[in-house]
């Protein structure tokens, strides 16, 4: 899917923080989102992604407004996945029943294919508690994606990993975007460049610069 | 389910707490139905023993207080289908050492409805004692009642607790006792069908008499409403604590799980999968409450009727109405508590994830 966002604009209270943005972000792309915090990529990146409305403009998936989308819920776990800076998976859940948690009916069959994929297939009946932490961020890309999202929005999906888990996250963000899945990535971490297809730079609440 | 019992393990202590709560709400409502239920079902089983027809003073609140002319049972005995009349006086006093204690005052006829145990029917200066007052006085030879010595003529056993826990002595030593000829007339009926006209003809007698059927007395009369009404009094305040507790510990647990029900928003779950998990976890912990505190009931209810302090005055039963009534009450008490709280959960933005970044 492609997203196409126009002149949005977001105020927290009297907060101005998004000052009207025009991006779009193609099918299977990886972009990366940075920027000082207090820039914006946050906001922008809740908005694009359905989980919040902006002030002002729209966002459009395939041409397709999300105004004009019945039930955002749905579209949500259809066509969108989401990464955060902390795992957040269900500590009662083992890691393979919380994939199982996000996945369509349809999907479930694939859960053991893509935890391997990632290499936690030994870990899927452990619980969060019982393995590191870049494995528990493994276990939530995971569920972010058991849905074969459009796109997969991740804010600062590596603030709490090691160089080396980050740069493990990175590939793997980059080999899945190689099979088609969209990534947009909000992030202060500068090795981000070395993976992403395009770095949209951020500051005060503006584009600063689009790089490809 | 199993995710729902992971869940409830998970947050045990909560858990335990709003089990806790539940159970003994249920059991507070289990308790006072059962207990209301078996003095209205014993006192109305005792009227019911060989009365179709029920005699009083007219306007009275108790049949305790009822004062009538035993004379006029002659003149009711002789209507057209009326089979038998038996006087009664039912009255209260003290027998040493026991501060109040149920005495019936009936006459010959009615003696068989007693079935003996030991001894003989008591005749005048004599009474006989219910098996659960003799047990409690430890098988007197006498009794002082009202100041009075009486001999103790036998012992008699009554599925009526309030029987089986009283005095029985002719009608004209109890008249002497509690200063009345009669409290009641039972009539008993040959047709019931003639049981209107019969209660027009009784009615007709005297002013101060009213007669009434049994159902119907039993119906109509004030002290049975009145026990009714504080049961369901009593039973609707267990049930609304029983709500708050589960409102105010859900509450707790939605809170703790905040990150947990943001994240299912995040991945797109319904509101309504986040109402039906947390409702079906709270079900769960009511019917493992429900079945405690049934055990729990029953053996209250048995400790306290064996307990001599009671007289065998207290003898709740939970029937299989009542078990289906808590049953239906304890599911819509989960239901009706969890449902705000499970709302809430169903409302929570997942943006605070990403703003507060921490679980």
């Amino acid at each position: 899917m492609n997203i196409e966002a126009h002149a949005l604009e977001h105020f927290y209270g009297q907060e101005h923080v998004l000052r009207g943005v025009d991006i779009s972000l193609k099918q299977g792309s990886f972009t990366a989102i940075v920027g000082e915090s207090g820039s914006g990529k946050t906001t922008l990146l809740s908005i694009l992604s359905t989980l919040l409305h902006p002030t002002k403009g729209s966002v459009a998936y395939d041409g397709k407004a999300l105004s004009q989308v019945g039930n955002i819920d749905h579209f949500r776990r259809r066509h969108i996945g989401f990464v955060f800076q902390f795992h957040y998976l269900i500590s009662y859940l083992s890691l393979r029943e919380n994939v199982a948690l996000a996945a369509l009916g349809e999907n479930e069959a694939n859960i053991d294919l893509l935890l391997a994929e990632l290499g936690i297939e030994r870990l899927a009946k452990r619980y969060s508690d019982e393995v590191s932490g870049g494995e528990r961020q493994r276990a939530a890309i995971a569920r972010a994606l058991v849905n074969r999202p459009s796109i997969v929005f991740a804010d600062e999906p590596t603030g709490n990993l090691d160089t080396k888990n980050a740069l493990g996250v990175y590939e793997l963000f980059r080999r899945f975007s190689d099979e088609g899945i969209g990534f947009a990535v909000a992030s202060h971490d500068k090795k981000i460049a070395d993976f992403a297809d395009t770095i949209i730079e951020m500051e005060d609440g503006i584009v600063k610069a689009i790089h490809t | 389910m199993i995710t729902a019992l992971k869940a409830l393990r998970k947050n045990r202590f909560k858990t335990a707490l709003i089990f806790i709560s539940m159970s003994v709400s249920i059991a507070a409502i289990f308790l006072i139905s059962a207990i209301s239920g078996g003095v209205v079902s014993m006192y109305s089983a005792m009227l019911k023993t060989d009365g179709d027809i029920i005699v009083t003073q007219r306007g009275i609140a108790d049949t305790f207080f009822s004062d009538i002319n035993r004379s006029w049972s002659d003149s009711i005995v002789k209507m057209e289908g009326v089979k038998e009349v038996s006087s009664l006086i039912l009255g209260a006093a003290p027998v040493d050492p026991l501060p109040i204690v149920g005495v019936y005052g009936v006459n010959e006829g009615r003696f068989k409805n007693y079935s003996l145990v030991s001894g003989s029917y008591p005749k005048v200066g004599e009474v006989l004692l219910g098996s659960k007052i003799d047990q409690s006085l430890k098988h007197p030879e006498t009794i002082t009642l009202s100041k009075k010595e009486f001999h103790v003529s036998g012992v008699f056993k009554s599925k009526i607790g309030f029987e089986d826990g009283g005095v029985v002595m002719n009608l004209g030593d109890a008249g002497e006792v509690f200063h009345k000829s009669a409290s009641i007339f039972l009539v008993s009926l040959g047709n019931l069908e003639k049981s209107d006209a019969l209660i027009g003809q009784i009615n007709g007698l005297n002013p101060d008499l009213e007669a009434k059927t049994t159902d119907s007395f039993i119906d109509s009369y004030n002290q049975f409403k009145i026990i009714q009404t504080s049961s369901d009094v009593i039973g609707a305040m267990a049930f609304l604590m029983g709500i708050l507790g589960i409102v105010s510990m859900m509450s707790m647990v939605v809170n703790d799980r905040k990150a947990e029900f943001g994240i299912m928003r995040s991945l797109g779950l319904s509101s309504g999968v986040i109402i039906t998990r947390l409702l079906s976890e709270t079900l769960i912990i009511a019917l493992a409450a429900f079945a405690v505190a049934w055990g729990v009931s029953e053996g209250v209810l048995e400790l306290i009727k064996h307990a001599d302090k009671f007289q065998g005055y207290i003898n709740g039963e939970i029937t299989v109405a009542l078990l289906c009534k808590v049953f239906v009450v304890s599911v819509v008490m989960a239901l009706v508590g969890t449902l705000l709280p499970a709302v809430y959960a169903s409302r929570i933005d997942p943006m605070s994830l990403i703003q507060k970044g921490s679980a």
